[in-house]
């Protein structure tokens, strides 16, 4: 599929949103980029969930960059959290290829929710 | 205690992460139950994502899930905006980044529950209208699978 001069525009104007929030909140860029990969790009859930994460890994080794410099970066919990987390991105990686793709959104969806009252009380 | 937290929390929000649905969304409110500055909080969150990332798309590659073609219209932008989103929260109060993240979260957590039960209607909808012999065309695979499928077929017809 080629892209219209109008997506063109929608894709630069949103992942530069996308961009700005992951660099301003440390994440979230990656439901907006799915979204952009979804609705203007029109590929297929786990296909664009599997790309957004070719979108995000430049942009956070900038954003990431510019925390070190700035000095907000405290290694000791760095180092563990990544521990963990490298452990269980190996675990959803394998899992995202046998699951359904409105199961894993709805399920996601409530997360979001729920993550967000938590931090607000 | 704190480092089985971090472990446990990193773990969970890896799943999370791993199968491409923005993992950070569920590190940031998870480590938010640790006494961290917000801040630190958010760098735990690039930094993490780093190897997790990297390791992930090597899995989604391997799968086939990768899709290269336009991606460069969202990888430019988002890189120069990255860099000013950086800058903006470095100068910004903790508080406020805390809140922000907060409201993000909902946001987009309710639109993404209106989007995927819009789905689910319209797919059993749609399941309710075709005729018996198309109910298998659900998954989002089948269309390419049916073709590989008659392509054997074919093969076989040879």
């Amino acid at each position: 599929m080629n892209l219209t001069a109008k997506n063109k525009w929608l894709l630069l104007i949103f992942s530069a949103l996308a961009g700005f929030v992951n660099g301003f909140l440390g994440g979230g860029g990656g439901v907006l980029i799915v979204t952009l990969l979804l609705a203007v790009v029109k590929l297929h859930q786990k296909h664009a969930q599997a790309t957004a994460l070719l979108v995000i890994l430049p942009l956070t080794v900038v954003s990431a960059v510019v925390y070190l410099v700035r000095g907000n970066v405290d290694w000791e919990p760095t180092l563990w959290a990544t521990l963990g987390v490298v452990v269980g991105g190996v675990v959803g990686a394998l899992l995202l290829s046998k699951i359904k793709g409105n199961v894993a959104k709805i399920i996601f969806a409530l997360v979001l929710v729920a993550g967000g009252v938590k931090m607000l009380f | 205690m704190t480092i089985f937290l971090l472990i446990l929390f990193g773990f969970l929000a890896g799943i999370v992460g791993g199968m491409g649905m923005g993992g950070g969304t569920v590190l940031v409110p998870l480590l938010s139950f640790l006494d961290l500055p917000q801040k630190t909080i958010q760098a735990i969150n690039l930094v993490s994502f780093l190897p997790m990332c990297s390791v992930a798309l090597i899995f989604h590659a391997k799968n086939r899930l990768v899709e290269t073609k336009h991606v460069l219209w969202l990888i430019v932008p988002a890189i120069i905006f990255a860099v000013a989103g950086a800058l903006v929260a470095d100068v910004a109060s903790n508080e406020i980044l805390r809140l922000c993240f907060a409201v993000f979260l909902i946001a987009v957590g309710i639109w993404q529950l209106v989007l995927s039960v819009k789905f689910v209607v319209k797919q059993r909808k749609e399941r309710r209208n075709s005729t018996p012999a198309d109910t298998g065309v659900l998954n989002d695979e089948m269309p390419e699978q049916s073709v590989a499928t008659k392509r054997q077929y074919d093969d076989t017809d040879n």
